[in-house]
């Protein structure tokens, strides 16, 4: 009896450690800081090369969109700040996406060109639309 | 004329009558909990049953409040806030109704009117009972229901009353109108279908409650509360659904879960919900994980309320992310104050929960049961942790930080299939403890054939691995070992948690044939031995089985329909092809074996909005398959001139169960031959299986939930 019990709480501990171990590696191993525009620019050596979701507003004037090679370039300021990122993102230009909108990006920091490379951009409706739950997610291909 | 007029001189009683209501509402709430707990604890039938009528009472109010928001709706009362942020006159009849989920203050009124229809029906279910045990359920009931009052009547800061008008008779000459992406079939039942299933935790939650209080700790409490629980879970499984599907429909990502925290929300009273359905039996059987079981449906109870603070606190960034307001930090405080509630009246009954029985046998159906619902426990936590990274990990490292898309997947895959096995496993293996005899007669054909089909699927990756990879590598000097090796070891392939991405494929094959086959043979020898002792045909005996114990079968059903969701979310999610490029009119693009070609564009006026799109021609090896209009929506005239963006409308086109989706990128107000149009294609194999599955596993609990819980099999529980 007492080591069928043994048994049973060996099992359990091995699974047990074994998803821990699981996910806190993978936590370790994915996890990205989520920062505001002033916060990456001040802290951009430490952050460069590093993967990084920057949240903010698209600075107004600032995006470009080449239909040509389908590429989307802009800044995400500071909701209240001068602070600024630059933003590159060659995919579809999302649904919702306006001057001092909503958005984040998720994508690699370079800290020379103070430039995000995004994978992932998510906007956010601004004004008109702000108490509904509205918002469409594209991603690159990875 | 004359009705114009009727309409205008009642809108604004309407609006004030409802709000009356909901107020009232609050004191029949406090009236229901009073009486019912001075009825119960002093024996008094009088005072039982005023409280079951207040509960009708509360039912009745807050009905009357719905009802006059939706009048306020479909009569376009701009007088009140609420029907302006979410509705304008020119907004379709069906969008004016569904508005009122439109956004939180309606959201919440929906929520809280579909408590008390539960409250109402828990009455009437029990209205010959020859116990008061239900009355003791009704208390909880009433609590959360005068939770949801409070928060409805507005005065919470950031929540404010859906019925409220605006000050000093203030009318908007029209609506802001709702989101035109919330303007579809699917968006239009996926919230309420969810709210039902997440209410409908409430009753059982309410029921292990009474059980604690009344101190009748047997099997009662589950059997009483047992339909409930299919049906709330019937339901999340389709919410759950339709919110994917709606996502692959409307978002133009071509795909339908991306481990968002509202996803979650709605997913982990899911799993709990699952975990709770399978533990439950445990305890009718075997007398065991009594506390295990209230802790259970306590746990999924307060996720379904955790999903709620984690979309309105405005602590986590979400595609959802709504307003953000004081709401969440409400909902938190109610999880707190319930869940020590519950730990009270735990620790009051302590003596009662123990088990009378322990695992015997870590092979066995009991330790089935159980690493079953360890898994879906631990998978709960595991997305709880992604979800929650942003606050853990500011509290630990002092930097919010996330976890993408790729974590969850990689955490989940594990306990998934883990989970897939059990599916077959659980059925066929023997109470107690597994004997020889139940394994060979049981485990050894599933396990062979499970064997053979993943060994197909294991050549047959390959070569399709092979065959992707671009350039494949020669050795200096050919060895065919070495050829042979790196083929089967996918060396080409990328790598999914240290092994390659194909692995978890055939991981997945074995074990989806081995769940089928052994199930399959289970309604196979039930079928048999009914027809051989009936004298009957085959479908007949089948049928006779799934009769007379559709809880059971019924259970297999779902599992053969998780069998068929995972090969899907395996074809869509493994091995879909995304191509971008941008076209001019003649261009063409390949999207693995087929060939798309940019022929016309078109536009078309609709109700409220304007539809302008591309028109592809889309070859297979030569044969022409189908034209494909995507397309993008211009619901504002002026918007459209300004920014030239639109809402994505996809194309679909299913081939077999494969689907071909094309979104097309913004489209500029003039269009010439110069014109580069930026697409986005993808080809998801198996996507109708992921929907086909689902409907089996909705079709299996419909079986499940006709079996009444008859009283026999309560004796035997007890």
């Amino acid at each position: 009896m007492k080591q069928r019990r043994l048994k049973i709480i060996a099992a359990s501990v091995i699974l047990l450690s074994g998803f821990v171990v699981l996910v806190l590696s993978m936590t370790k191993k994915e996890s990205m800081p989520e920062l505001s525009p002033a916060k990456l620019v001040a802290n951009a050596n430490s952050k460069d090369n590093q993967n990084v979701k920057v949240v903010g507003v698209i600075s107004e004037e600032s995006a470009t969109w080449d239909a040509a090679n389908t590429k989307l370039t802009f800044a995400i300021r500071e909701p209240k700040g001068s602070a600024t990122v630059n933003v590159v993102y060659t995919n579809l230009k999302p649904d919702n996406f306006t001057d001092g909108g909503n958005v984040f990006v998720e994508g690699k920091y370079d800290a020379a060109k103070n430039l995000v490379v995004a994978t992932k951009l998510t906007t956010k409706c601004a004004s008109k639309y702000e108490e509904a739950e509205s918002a469409t997610t594209q991603k690159s291909a990875y | 004329m004359f009705i114009e007029k009727l309409v205008e001189s009642v809108q604004g009683v309407t609006a004030e009558l409802g709000q009356a209501a909901i107020w009232l509402s609050a004191f029949s709430a406090i009236w229901a909990i009073v009486m019912l707990c001075i009825g119960l604890s002093q024996r008094k039938s009088n005072a039982v049953q005023s409280g079951r009528n207040a509960i009708i009472a509360t039912f009745i109010l807050i009905t009357i409040a719905t009802g006059a928001l939706i009048f306020g709706f479909v009569t376009d009362d701009f007088s009140m806030m609420y029907v302006v942020e979410v509705s304008s006159a020119a907004q379709p009849l069906l969008y004016k109704i569904t508005a009122l989920w439109g956004a939180m203050s309606g959201s919440l009124l929906l929520w809280l009117w579909i408590l008390t229809v539960a409250g109402a029906i828990v009455v009437w279910q029990n209205r010959k009972a020859s116990d008061t045990f239900a009355d003791y359920a009704l208390i909880p009931i009433a609590i959360v229901q005068l939770f949801f009052i409070i928060v409805v009547t507005g005065l919470i800061e950031g929540v404010y009353n859906p019925l409220a008008r605006f000050p000093d008779g203030i009318v908007m000459p029209d609506g802001r109108g709702m989101n035109p992406l919330l303007q579809t079939p699917s968006m239009a039942i996926h919230p309420p279908t969810l709210y039902i299933g997440w209410i409908c935790l409430t009753v059982p939650f309410a029921f292990a409650v009474a059980a604690l209080m009344s101190g009748r700790i047997g099997s009662d409490w589950i059997l009483r509360s047992r339909r409930w629980m299919l049906f709330s879970w019937i339901i999340l499984t389709i919410g759950i659904t339709l919110g994917g599907h709606w996502a692959y429909q409307e978002l133009g990502w071509g795909g339908y879960w991306a481990w968002d925290p509202v996803e979650n929300a709605s997913f982990m009273p899911w799993l709990l919900g699952t975990a709770y359905l399978h533990s439950v039996m445990i305890q009718e059987k075997r007398n065991m994980l009594k506390l295990w079981n209230i802790l259970l449906i306590t746990l999924a109870f307060q996720f379904t309320l955790l999903g709620t603070f984690i979309t309105r606190s405005g602590i986590i960034t979400s595609v959802h992310s709504f307003a953000q307001s004081d709401i969440g930090w409400y909902f938190l405080g109610f999880i707190l104050a319930s869940t020590a509630g519950v730990i009270g009246l735990i620790v009051h009954r302590w003596q009662r929960l123990k088990s009378a029985n322990r695992l015997e046998s870590l092979l066995s159906r009991e330790s089935a049961f159980v690493l079953n619902n360890w898994l879906l426990v631990g998978l709960t936590l595991i997305i709880l942790w992604g979800t929650l990274w942003p606050i853990i990990s500011e509290a630990i490292q002092g930097e919010k930080a996330t976890v993408p898309e790729a974590f969850f997947n990689k955490v989940v895959i594990i306990p998934g299939l883990l989970l897939l096995f059990l599916t077959g496993a659980g059925p066929i293996i023997s109470w107690k403890k597994i004997t020889p005899n139940n394994f060979r007669r049981m485990f050894l054909s599933p396990i062979f054939v499970g064997l053979a089909a993943a060994a197909v699927a294991w050549v047959f990756l390959a070569f399709r691995a092979h065959a992707a990879a671009k350039a494949p590598t020669e050795d200096a000097i050919p060895n065919f070992f070495t050829q042979a090796w790196k083929f089967l070891t996918f060396s080409e392939s990328e790598k999914l948690l240290w092994l390659p991405t194909p692995i978890f494929s055939v991981l997945c094959v074995f074990a989806s044939v081995f769940v089928l086959v052994a199930i399959c043979s289970e309604f196979y020898r039930g079928a048999n031995l009914r027809t051989k002792r009936q004298q009957t045909s085959f479908l007949n005996g089948l049928w006779l089985l799934i009769q007379r114990n559709k809880r059971r079968y019924g259970g297999y059903i779902i599992h053969i329909g998780i069998v068929i969701v995972y090969i899907g979310i395996m074809g869509s999610k493994g091995y879909f092809l995304l191509k971008s490029d941008n076209l001019k009119l003649g261009d063409s693009m390949e999207v693995g074996t087929y060939q798309l070609t940019v022929k016309d564009t078109f536009e078309e006026e609709h109700e409220n909005y304007l539809r302008r799109g591309v028109v592809f021609d889309v070859e297979k090896n030569g044969q022409q398959e189908t034209t494909m209009k995507p397309a993008r929506h211009y619901y504002d005239q002026a918007e459209q001139a300004e920014e030239e963006q639109g809402t994505i409308e996809s194309a679909i086109h299913a081939i077999g169960l494969n689907d071909l989706y094309i979104a097309l990128g913004p489209l500029p107000t003039k269009i010439n031959t110069d014109t580069y149009f930026n697409v986005q294609v993808y080809h998801n194999p198996l996507i109708k299986v992921v929907w086909i599955g689902v409907a089996v596993m909705v079709l299996g609990g419909i079986i499940a939930i006709a079996q009444k819980s008859d009283p026999n099999s309560r004796s035997q529980a007890a």
